[in-house]
């Protein structure tokens, strides 16, 4: 028996495609060409590289080291692109008549694409320039309207591999890289004063050892204040501000007591500066802004690379255009249009392996359809005249005419991703740790500085003020601050690294008790499309079926295609082919007569299945897989069993989820039954998997679950559709894995990069070894700021030991956080998963 | 030693068109994306070159014995 791991049959040393390096099928293999391709897609794409002049991009690819996937190419028009009400919204004029279109692109992989489509100017006439950002694949190409049009460029880009999607501004996105700059420049200016500052104060403490005239200290004190003035009034600003909306909602936030020690030492250093004698502390208050300024802009860093491909997403539709049909009788043609240009009673033509663009009633032509992302169902669908079709399934088979009854936001999908936006507009913040425990710190220092200033007061007032200002400024609980941010972006940038991206920090917190885990089944437990999954028999017979098969719309014939890992067409020629609905296919093919289907098809045919045959196919109706038989001449050669098969690590995954101690259920759009299996099949109690829910009915389990959280935990869910997409906005923490659609992407707080189910276990574990980083942080510095405290209310303190002291701790965080295994090679989890699978 | 009275907020001054500058380069988006320009150096110039002939009618099978698709750097 051959079993097909992923889905592939293996041949002997043959020809790498041109393209992408793949092995190309011995059917496509044309003799005496020097170049051979994998697939039409490649050919098409090489051909319009070498046509361009730019061969050097194979060259620059390989240096890189990147990996060329075979490519796809749509073949569209992009007409769409063209409408006025697009253009409208995602163009903006720029000097010249020129025009700026952002443009987010499918398939870009590493930098020699960048080298590549900013070739484009060259190549097509009237591009002016383009620039690709390698981390959120838009692209920003400059065009001029009167020498060509955005049609055109689409096209281009498309011929290249790179399907373009038309990237709206949008607001989050806006208001990110706004904030973005803005810190940027707040770190960048405290930094310039803090090191200035440092300067001017290092000449000041050698002074006060060596002795230094009246003049230039008081020239050098007076210019300190001067350059700590912007630190204070610019770029601590946001401390100021968190400090009081937290007072005003009476939280106490870790910048109150920052925004109070920065208060305090700026106003005791300027009265003294003001009045020539005492210690001043700006040095310290620059140095004290700069490190958390610092450690908070490596976090936005860290988060970065995950926020920035989900804001691409977010700015492209999901369903973008539609072919609409125009004219009547002979004169019909179909044109791309955008959806927001469709009215209900229109025409549309949806083609075999397109997306349904609208809600709608099936004019003509029958197919089957692919729900699997919309309702979770992993059989396909057979829809015909009459039927209503739901925007988001995808058309398997043959070329499908629907009448328009909602377009847009109005379908239903449309309204399921507007419960999206909206739940994760509305999440609330998480109180973080340091949160907590600055109330406890804000209280203990203000016990404190009442009882420095009461022991003091008995030698003079004055005194008193300068230890309790000597302690509020030592106690500023600047390793405090750092020991989340530092923890965390560590943490972030390490796992992105092992393949999951954490878009929201939160997410790590809330990970550390995890009472409910909800799994999707379609696409994150299993892979998500039928496919021939156990084959015995002759091989030879596989690809004689896979060949018959292509003549077919089937969503069995999908499956045979994919156990090929290729399509068999142009080659051989078949004839004779003939559908029996509900049987299967036969067909005949150079000279044999073979047939593919099931049991009653062979054996109408007549044909005899040798006895082992007929027990494996026994062995897989009991594993849930439905038994496809192929008879060559008269007798059964294989039979290979088709179903959604589960990934090979989501047994491992969830038995160890479950000695975790955590509650494992499924969430599942599919039938019940076949819920039931895999839930038998992982060992899931059959209480706990839920099939047969609607999206909606997926999002008010998760909606009824958020009274009981807090004390029981958090609930987590994991999915990879747009069914999966509301829930996921709504758990604890929404994990979507490799592979989900856009939809589930924006949604979730943690996207895997990684296949499979396997990066959860990664994560919990990851999650439990930052809260125990973010732990040791706080112990160091509240050790720190004990002992420095102490020796306030003994007077001990000065200028010089508070700027000693403050980047002596930092630096204990910062190794502590960077030295810390969080994410990476993990030896429990992950090596466990893979082995025991 | 007066000379400091000078020096020192001359130095501060150029300090702070240093920063200046900064604050312009960073308000003006140029350090929006930190990836990609660190790629973007490394290509050559070098501009597209046209389209070879052999390319263009279907190709014999005797000439396109090793047709150089990947350049050689030599």
């Amino acid at each position: 028996m051959t079993r097909l791991r992923d889905g592939r049959l293996l041949r002997s040393a043959p020809p790498a495609c041109a393209h992408c390096g793949l092995a190309v099928p011995e059917s496509l293999v044309r003799q005496g060409e020097a170049n051979q391709f994998c697939c039409a897609g490649c050919r098409q794409v090489h051909a319009l590289i070498r046509e361009w002049g730019c061969d050097q991009y194979y060259r620059l690819v390989e240096q890189q080291g990147g990996t060329l996937e075979p490519a796809k190419v749509t073949g569209r028009d992009f007409t769409d692109f063209d409408h006025p009400g697009l253009q409208a919204e995602a163009t903006e004029g720029v000097a010249g008549g020129r025009c700026r279109t952002r443009l987010y692109l499918e398939g870009v992989h590493c930098a020699a694409c960048v080298w590549l489509v900013e070739k484009l100017p060259s190549a097509v006439p009237g591009v002016a320039e383009v620039r690709l950002n390698l981390g959120s694949a838009v692209a920003e190409v400059t065009w001029e309207p009167s020498k060509t049009r955005l049609s055109e460029i689409g096209r281009a880009l498309d011929r290249l591999g790179y399907t373009p999607h038309v990237h709206r501004a949008n607001r989050v996105q806006e208001a990110r890289r706004t904030e973005d700059r803005a810190s940027l420049v707040r770190l960048g200016v405290a930094t310039a004063c803090a090191m200035n500052l440092m300067f001017l104060h290092g000449a000041l403490y050698a002074g006060e050892s060596s002795g230094m005239a009246t003049p230039y200290e008081t020239f050098f004190r007076w210019l300190s204040l001067a350059v700590s003035f912007p630190v204070l009034v610019f770029s601590a600003r946001p401390f100021f501000q968190t400090a009081l909306s937290g007072l005003r909602h009476r939280v106490v936030h870790i910048d109150l007591p920052v925004a109070v020690a920065l208060a305090v030492t700026f106003a005791s250093s300027a009265w003294n500066t003001v009045k020539g004698s005492g210690p001043i502390y700006f040095d310290s208050l620059a140095m004290l802004v700069a490190a958390l300024l610092g450690a908070r802009q490596a976090q936005r860093g860290a988060q970065r690379a995950a926020l920035e491909r989900a804001d691409s997403l977010r700015g492209a539709a999901f369903i973008e255009f539609a072919r609409r049909l125009e004219g009547e009788g002979a004169g019909v043609s179909a044109v791309e249009v955008p959806v927001s240009a469709l009215e209900p009673g229109d025409r549309v033509e949806v083609r075999s392996g397109e997306l349904l663009p609208v809600d709608g009633i099936v004019l003509s032509g029958r197919s089957s359809l692919d729900n699997a992302v919309l309702t979770g169902e992993s059989g396909p669908v057979p829809v015909r005249e009459g039927d209503a079709v739901s925007a988001g399934a995808t058309n398997l088979g043959a070329r499908l005419v629907v009448r328009v009854e909602a377009a847009g936001e109005r379908t239903r999908v449309g309204a399921l991703l507007e419960i999206v936006q909206q739940a994760l507009a509305h999440r609330p913040p998480l109180l973080q740790l340091t949160d907590r425990v600055a109330r406890r710190f804000v209280q203990a220092l203000l016990v404190l500085a009442a009882v420095t200033g009461a022991a003091w007061l008995h030698r003079s007032p004055a005194v008193a003020a300068e230890r309790v200002v000597a302690l509020l400024v030592v106690a500023c609980p600047c390793a405090l601050g750092l020991s989340v941010p530092l923890a965390v972006s560590v943490a972030l940038m390490r796992a992105a690294r092992a393949g999951i991206f954490v878009k929201n920090p939160d997410a790590l917190e809330r990970l550390r008790h995890v009472h409910t885990l909800f799994l999707d089944k379609t696409g994150t437990l299993t892979e998500g499309k039928a496919t021939v999954t156990r084959w015995a028999g002759d091989e030879g017979s596989l690809e004689l079926a896979g060949a018959i098969e292509e003549e077919s719309s089937h969503a069995v014939a999908r499956a045979f295609r994919l156990a090929l890992g290729r399509p068999v067409r142009v080659v051989r020629d078949v004839a004779d082919v003939r559908e029996i609905p509900g049987k299967g296919i036969t067909g005949r093919l150079g000279g044999r007569t073979v047939s593919v289907g099931n049991r009653a098809l062979v054996d109408a045919a007549g044909a005899s299945v040798p006895a082992p045959l007929a027990a494996h196919a026994e062995a897989l109706t009991a594993d849930g897989l439905s038994p496809v038989y192929v008879a060559v001449d008269g007798r059964v050669a294989g039979v290979g069993g088709v179903g959604d098969p589960l990934r090979p690590d989501a047994a491992a995954t969830v038995s160890a989820l479950r000695r975790l101690g955590i509650c494992v259920r499924i969430l599942s759009g599919d039938d019940r039954e076949v819920v039931a299996r895999v839930a038998a099949q992982l060992g899931i109690p059959e209480g706990d998997a839920l099939g047969g829910l609607s999206p909606e009915a997926k999002r008010d389990v998760l909606a009824s679950l958020a009274p009981r959280r807090q004390r029981g935990g958090s609930v987590v869910m994991v999915g990879d559709g747009v069914n999966d997409a509301a829930a996921l906005a709504l758990a604890d923490v929404g994990v979507a894995v490799h592979g989900g659609t856009g939809a589930s992407i924006v949604a979730a707080d943690v996207v895997f990069t990684r296949e499979g189910v396997a990066p959860l276990l990664d994560l919990l574990v990851g999650a439990r070894r930052v809260r125990a980083v973010v732990a040791r942080n706080l112990g160091f510095s509240l050790v720190y700021n004990v002992a420095a405290s102490a020796a306030a209310v003994a007077g001990l303190v000065g200028p010089l030991f508070a700027a000693v002291l403050m980047p002596v701790s930092s630096l204990t965080v910062v190794l502590s956080s960077s030295l810390a295994r969080t994410f990476g090679r993990v030896p429990g989890a992950g090596a466990a998963a893979r082995t025991e699978a | 030693m007066e000379t400091i009275f000078v020096l020192l907020p001359l130095a501060l001054l150029i300090a702070g068109i240093a920063l200046a500058l900064f604050v312009w380069a960073a308000r003006s988006g140029q350090f929006d994306d930190l990836e990609t320009p660190a790629v973007r150096i490394l290509f050559d110039d070098e501009e597209p070159r046209p389209a070879e002939p052999e390319f263009l009618p279907p190709k014999p099978p005797e000439t396109a014995e090793d047709a150089p698709t990947r350049r050689d750097p030599k």
